[in-house]
């Protein structure tokens, strides 16, 4: 029972990550058609960010702000105007394979210009074991999961309790009632880029103590998001944070219960059976019908 | 134009003939290579640029039909018997993964065939009893037809080029049937497609199964090139490696997978002074490519001659600047 | 006389907004039904939920008796429906010959007996005379999506006709076409109507148009059959005037 719970908490904990990463994913589908393939290696590179910044003799705090601002900066302002714009008018499929470029581009930069090796990656705090009921808790996962769920919160509490927050909402929901609505569409649009990549910045100061900052989390990280954004719902943002919860949770328990070779096995099942039986999603809401 | 088509095609088929002959062991097995990846590439295109649908898993496709190969053939079992089992299996997995995939919109199947992807690769990771894990499958032999065998060098790039021609026929074929224009139609207005009583999702399904097929025949050519196969070189890679060929090439061009591929192989080659930089540079050069011209390098040659023509005859000059918002 | 299609009922909403409000009428074989309304009357999305491309929020639709209602496309093509669009309506890339026998391969044999039969799916006189049928003859190898709208037209509704449906739909045949090809459309919709004897319902905004071809015509407004008659006597009828003055 003590390690069923440390298993649920550690999984919480890495659920609240993933779902920080999948509502990111999920924002940009929704306000913008933008299906991000490199949305792992979004992840993974502010990482690097910090690191460098920590090289060149910043202290973590300071290194982490400035990965925050340049993960905004890059990822967010100038991914959307460099990249995402110019191709908004051939399509999805082009912006689709731009982005799985991109995420080539990027995890090969991070390989080449910072290392292929594992890269530690300082904790928030010392990681300490706490003891409650027998069970034994690092304090790193309930950091995590405070943060995690700090971010979650006000991020809910920005999209529903604020104006700005409701027009993004409405972008995302009806992009032209949103213009009807006078609603500055293309505005909303960078403020969800914006979002995004704070999200993976905050994802990646949480997750890279346990990763470690390595180039090839992308892959894992990216198909993590994916899942949970399916699994949840794809137009929704709180099925994104529910897919996430589950997606964590299930990982934890399935590396320790079932074999830990087919660690990643599990949740790919589980969106296989959720394409099946039910394709929105947990949470989605039933599309119409186009064709 | 299609006089100037025929004209390079002649060209790259003299070229590919005598090639060989002028290339050390080395150059003959990169281009023994580019034949082998354009099978699978022609496959994605069929997925990718008829049906339009993003298919992240042709890697994994290579890989079933590698090992299927890289089993039966040591085993005894006759190459062609092996080869055909390859396709079939990859067709019928195919085909198993798209029905319920594409029932739904969003490109759902790019998601499920990366989850199978990484599912694939767990399981000729881990299963060592029937896959040799991470140990690998050596010494895979070289196939013998009628007495001719290809186990040379030289021998094997002509039955990899002949297998490759004979594919590309059987494609041609499959291509200019009704389903080659229903596979069209797919791609310029499923909507009308369907009210005239198109089966698009069948057609779909039906084009994601073929083009796996193709992904397993080109891993069944994969292993006796190799003759050496192991599970890491089937994974994500190499099916992003794929797709960027075919929309390099020129996704829905019959030949942009033979131009793609070319590219993706000769390219690491090229960029030999760049050390091994040449990732990030053609990651770059993909994303370029896509903001200025998304239908690849045949893309790009289309537009300049209708650009070049278009500059001879003003009723032309009109047709390309009708032509010319995409 | 049979009802070829008859729609009962017929709601559709979308969020907060009610398009189709409870729409019922019968069509009878071989008549030339049209549908005419002000602008949001919720035509085009009555005629996308008959013909599948939405699935109505409650009621119901059938095709000679036989319950259709959220059917594919596909599927309601092959009992013998067919339909032209106001927007979208053919395949560029493929010459004007290529596009008429798509429009008619799907109703030639099987999947699979097509796949190794003729790459004309058997269809070559049928194309030829129906090329004829349009007045197309020049335009045979062109590309499709280098025929004028005009032209793109006339083609659209020779695939509509291809598969010899029993039943054509025919959304704003009308629409961006200038007088002289009207004539000429409306000129061969009556034709293959007499030959044929199919049966045509067709939303319109022309006036002209409706009149002169329709033997009956229902008048919709804001969701709902506000009359309905021969073309005469809607041509008078207050409130149809009202319902189009008003918007």
């Amino acid at each position: 029972m003590a390690s069923f719970i440390q298993l649920l908490v550690s999984g919480l904990a890495t659920g609240a990550i993933y779902a920080l990463i999948a509502v990111g994913f999920t924002l940009l589908w929704q306000t913008s058609q933008t299906i991000n393939f490199a949305q792992g290696e979004f992840v993974m590179l502010p990482a690097f960010f910090i690191l460098a910044a920590v090289d060149l003799g910043a202290p973590f705090w300071l290194a982490a702000l400035i990965g925050i601002a340049l993960s905004v900066l890059i990822l967010g302002v100038l991914f959307k105007l460099i990249i995402v714009d110019p191709m908004l008018k051939y399509g999805v499929m082009p912006l689709v394979i731009s982005s799985i470029a991109l995420s080539l581009f990027l995890k090969e930069s991070a390989k080449d210009f910072y290392s292929a090796q594992a890269q530690p990656f300082p904790a928030l705090v010392p990681p300490i074991d706490i003891h409650i009921f027998e069970a034994v808790i690092s304090t790193q996962s309930i950091v995590v999961l405070a943060v995690a769920i700090a971010t979650v919160a006000a991020l809910q509490f920005l999209l529903d309790k604020t104006r700005l927050g409701r027009c993004m909402q409405a972008t995302a929901q009806n992009p032209t009632l949103a213009i009807i609505l006078g609603i500055p569409v293309r505005r909303m649009v960078l403020y969800a880029f914006l979002l995004n990549a704070a999200l993976v910045a905050i994802a990646s100061i949480l997750i890279s103590p346990i990763y470690l900052a390595k180039f090839t989390n992308g892959e894992t990280l990216g198909t993590a998001a994916f899942l949970a954004a399916i699994i949840g719902g794809f137009n929704q943002v709180r099925g994104a944070i529910l897919g996430g919860v589950i997606l964590g949770i299930l990982d934890n328990l399935s590396a320790a219960y079932i074999s830990s070779q087919y660690r990643g096995a599990f949740p790919l099942m589980i969106l296989i059976a959720v394409i099946l039986l039910r394709p929105h999603g947990l949470l989605g809401r039933i599309e119409e019908r186009t064709v | 134009m299609n006089r100037l088509a025929v004209a390079a095609v002649a060209i790259a088929v003299i070229g590919a003939v005598t090639a060989p002959f002028l290339l050390k062991s080395f150059g003959i097995y990169l281009i023994s290579m580019w034949a082998v990846l354009t099978v699978a590439a022609i496959g994605l295109n069929l997925t990718l640029g008829y049906a339009g649908q993003i298919s992240l898993a042709q890697g994994a496709f290579v890989g079933i039909g590698a090992y299927c190969v890289g089993l039966l053939t040591p085993a005894g079992v006759p190459y062609f018997v092996a080869f055909a089992c390859a396709g079939l299996l990859c067709f019928g997995i195919g085909w198993i993964l798209g029905y319920p995939a594409l029932r739904v919109q969003h490109h759902y199947l790019a998601f499920v065939t990366l989850a199978f992807t990484t599912l694939v690769f767990l399981v000729l990771r881990n299963e060592e009893w029937l896959t040799n894990g991470i140990y690998g499958i050596n010494a895979i032999p070289r196939p013998t037809l009628l007495g001719w065998s290809a186990n040379s060098a030289l021998n094997f790039y002509f039955f990899s080029l002949g297998m490759l021609i004979a594919i590309s026929l059987a494609t041609w074929w499959l291509l200019r049937s009704p389903w080659g224009r229903a596979f069209a139609a797919l791609r310029e207005n499923p909507i009308r497609a369907l009210s005239l009583g198109l089966d698009t999702r069948r057609y779909t399904l039906m084009a994601f199964a073929i083009g796996s097929s193709l992904g397993g025949l080109s891993g069944a050519l994969y292993a006796p090139l190799v003759q050496f196969i192991e599970p890491s070189s089937f994974a994500l890679g190499l099916s992003f490696n794929l797709l960027l060929m075919v929309i390099v090439g020129g996704s829905g061009f019959f030949f942009g997978p033979f131009v793609g591929a070319l590219i993706a192989v000769l390219l690491p080659e090229w960029m030999r002074i760049a050390q091994g930089y040449y990732l990030i540079v053609y990651a770059a050069m993909v994303m370029m490519l896509m903001a200025f011209c998304p239908s690849g390098i045949l893309g790009l040659i289309e537009r300049a001659i209708k650009a070049a023509a278009a500059r001879g005859s003003p009723a032309a000059r009109e047709l390309s600047a009708e032509e010319a918002g995409p | 006389m049979n009802a070829v299609l008859e729609v009962s009922k017929l709601r559709k909403t979308f969020g907060g907004i009610t398009a189709v409000d409870g729409v019922s009428f019968e069509v009878r074989d071989g008549e030339i039904l049209g549908i005419i309304g002000p602008n949001g009357s919720g035509k085009s999305t009555l005629f996308n939920c008959v013909l599948g491309q939405l699935r109505p929020s409650s009621g119901e639709v059938r095709v000679d008796g036989k319950p259709t209602t959220g059917m594919r496309p596909c599927d309601l093509n092959r009992l013998g429906v067919s339909r032209t669009f106001q927007l979208l309506q053919v395949f560029p890339q493929l010459s004007v010959r290529d596009n008429l026998i798509l429009a008619g391969q799907e109703h030639q044999g099987s999947m699979v007996s097509r796949l190794f039969g003729r790459t004309d799916a058997g269809l070559g006189d049928a194309v030829g005379r129906m090329i004829a049928f349009f007045r197309l003859a020049h335009l045979a190898d062109e590309p499709a999506g280098a025929l004028s709208y005009g032209q793109q037209k006339l083609l659209d509704t020779a695939m509509a006709f291809m598969a010899g449906p029993r039943l054509v739909l025919l959304d704003e045949p009308a629409g961006g076409v200038n007088l002289t090809m009207l004539g000429d459309l409306r000129d061969r919709l009556q034709a293959y109507h007499a030959e044929r004897s199919a049966t045509f319902v067709v939303i319109e905004h022309q006036m002209e148009f409706v009149m002169a071809l329709c033997t009956r015509v229902l008048v919709l407004a804001e969701g709902r059959i506000i009359a309905e008659g021969a073309p005469q006597d809607i041509r008078r009828n207050p409130t149809v005037i009202e319902a189009y003055l008003g918007h």
